[in-house]
């Protein structure tokens, strides 16, 4: 049986209120909607946040959900959305420093090859990592993208072409 | 750098905590699916269906006891408790009650005598419950039980304040206008905690213990932790719409409640530890000693036990109005407006409930009381 029929099945067994089914989903989902928050978001704290609410809002709206439609787009645009939103909203706002709990994105970075790439991804704009972490990391194409973020497919193809080519600026910046 | 690259990169970039997030989601996920109510779904032929459970209702209504339950209830829904005393002769339970009228700010005894302050507003018990702190527009004011003002202060824009501390050294926290007050318990040294986000219209929370940790909502929808000597402890991820928050009495856990859900979060680090989906909670508190949550919503009283389902514990028409654990943990006070009563429900051991009606008139009042705290049987 293939991921699309078990996750069928899964969100079938869900809806009819087994537990299990339920558990096999967020299994399947957590670590790429976390990380896609995570990345769009750059907080881990969150990006945590995010994806559980995003869970939540599907567990709220299981009995609606069209079980013929693959759960993770419905998700994932669930989570970029409110990573995009969030993004947007701190841009807005002045952040007060913390002692403790609220890790910054670049503290939190690994070294070495994906801390240059994640720095780079960092400094671009909430709407530019938007697509690129869903064309390269959930590896939706341009179109799904499109209907993902309710925009036209052309804003999505430049969005993506320039978020690509100022990545590759900010990496050759860093490893300069 | 080429696509397939950076798909690696970024598949191969490890997200931070991201399995302890995955686990503490999950929890957070199960309990919210276990305590969703599922939908109906719709029949096609529904009159008959109507008519047939209807009929079926009233057979079980005269013949079963969970049908004459349901038969109280509808005959509930629209009276309120039957048999409620006509007047409070005693707080089951025990201890002391703060109420607010529209006359001011009471205190009933454990014997149900009940005493006028003053017309002061949003009053709460000091953490022993010898003094009482309550608002006026412009002035903070601390009171002695028996309505003796000890002291007043004067500051723009008095809001829910809130006395913490031990029973050598107190402060007391409120809210002046959006900004987060701090004065001692004896009216000395009021201080603006400086360069805190601004506050929502949320009453502050004294964290339990010898410390001085404020907890206060913000406007940008995160709680904050603030050690009154000048620290911030940490602040919360963003919960829209807070309305109120309310700690256990070991300081492990605080509740917030949003307009939509029920968040509990550490008392050490504000992470969340489950969060709740439920909609137009009006109230909230842990029960003394323990963990367990008691919610109220417009028709209903639930616990909320830290795992598992929510127990409704009360249910009626018409909306219901504060809630207060008793001193004792066995009794639950919930002030349920639209039938003027005062309902009291017994937690502990067999199901009890005893209610008060014409709750307005007892307090002078023309709508309906607000309950304030409910304290310390032992001071008595």
């Amino acid at each position: 049986m293939g991921v699309g029929r078990d996750e069928r099945a899964w969100v079938r067994g869900a809806r009819a209120g087994s537990v299990s089914d339920l558990e096999a989903l967020f299994r399947l989902h957590w670590p790429r909607a976390y990380r896609a928050a995570y990345l769009v978001c750059r907080d881990a704290a969150a990006a945590e946040d995010i994806a559980q609410e995003s869970f939540l809002a599907a567990v709220r709206a299981l009995d609606r959900f069209d079980r013929r439609r693959p759960f993770g787009p419905w998700l994932h645009r669930i989570v970029v959305n409110r990573a995009i939103d969030w993004s947007r909203a701190r841009a807005l706002r002045s952040e007060v420093a913390l002692h403790e709990g609220a890790a910054s994105f670049d503290e939190a970075l690994p070294t070495g090859n994906s801390h240059t790439v994640a720095s780079a991804l960092a400094s671009l704009s909430a709407e530019h990592r938007a697509v690129i972490v869903l064309r390269h990391l959930l590896e939706y194409t341009p179109g799904e993208i499109a209907e993902l973020l309710d925009l036209p497919r052309g804003t999505v193809n430049s969005r993506l072409r320039r978020g690509l080519d100022e990545l590759g600026e900010r990496i050759k910046e860093e490893v300069r | 750098m080429n696509e397939e690259r950076l798909r690696r990169t970024l598949l191969a970039e490890p997200a931070p905590d991201e399995q302890a997030a995955g686990e503490r989601a999950w929890e957070t996920v199960h309990a919210a699916f276990e305590a969703r109510e599922p939908v109906v779904q719709p029949f096609r032929h529904t009159k008959p269906l109507i008519a047939l459970a209807f009929v079926a209702a009233l057979v079980a209504a005269a013949l079963t006891p969970p049908g004459r339950a349901l038969a109280d209830d509808l005959r509930d829904a629209v009276v309120g408790v039957e048999q409620a005393k006509p007047e409070l002769f005693s707080v089951r339970g025990g201890g002391r009650v703060i109420v607010e009228s529209d006359a001011g700010a009471w205190v009933v005894s454990s014997d149900g005598s009940r005493r006028l302050l003053g017309p002061y507003r949003e009053a709460s018990w000091s953490p022993f419950a010898r003094f009482v702190v309550a608002a006026r527009a412009n002035e903070l004011v601390a009171l002695e039980p028996d309505g003796t003002v000890r002291w007043k202060l004067a500051r723009p824009n008095v809001r829910f304040p809130r006395w913490g501390g031990g029973a050598t050294d107190t402060r007391i926290a409120y809210l002046s206008g959006g900004r987060l007050h701090v004065v001692a318990g004896d009216g000395t040294g009021d201080a603006d905690a400086g360069g805190l986000p601004t506050a929502a219209p949320v009453a502050p929370a004294w964290r339990p213990g010898s410390r001085f940790v404020v907890a206060y909502a913000a406007t940008d929808g995160r709680v904050y932790a603030y050690d009154t000597a000048g620290s911030l402890l940490w602040r919360s991820a963003p919960h829209p719409r807070p309305r109120l928050i309310a700690w256990s009495s070991d300081a492990r856990r605080l509740a917030l409640v949003t307009a939509d859900k029920v968040v509990v979060l550490t008392g050490r680090t504000g992470r969340p530890l489950s969060t709740r989906p439920l909609r137009g909670v009006q109230g909230a508190v842990f029960a003394p000693g323990g963990h367990e949550l008691a919610l109220v919503r417009a028709r209903d009283v639930l616990l909320l036990p830290e795992h598992g389902r929510p127990q409704r514990v009360f249910a009626g028409a018409g909306a219901f109005d504060g809630i207060a654990w008793s001193p004792d943990r066995r009794w639950l006070l919930v002030g349920w407006r639209d039938a003027d009563q005062w309902v009291f429900v017994r937690v502990a051991g067999k199901r009890r409930i005893e209610a008060v009606s014409g709750v307005t008139e007892l307090f002078d009042s023309a709508s309906f009381p607000r309950i304030g705290g409910w304290c310390c049987a032992s001071q008595q």
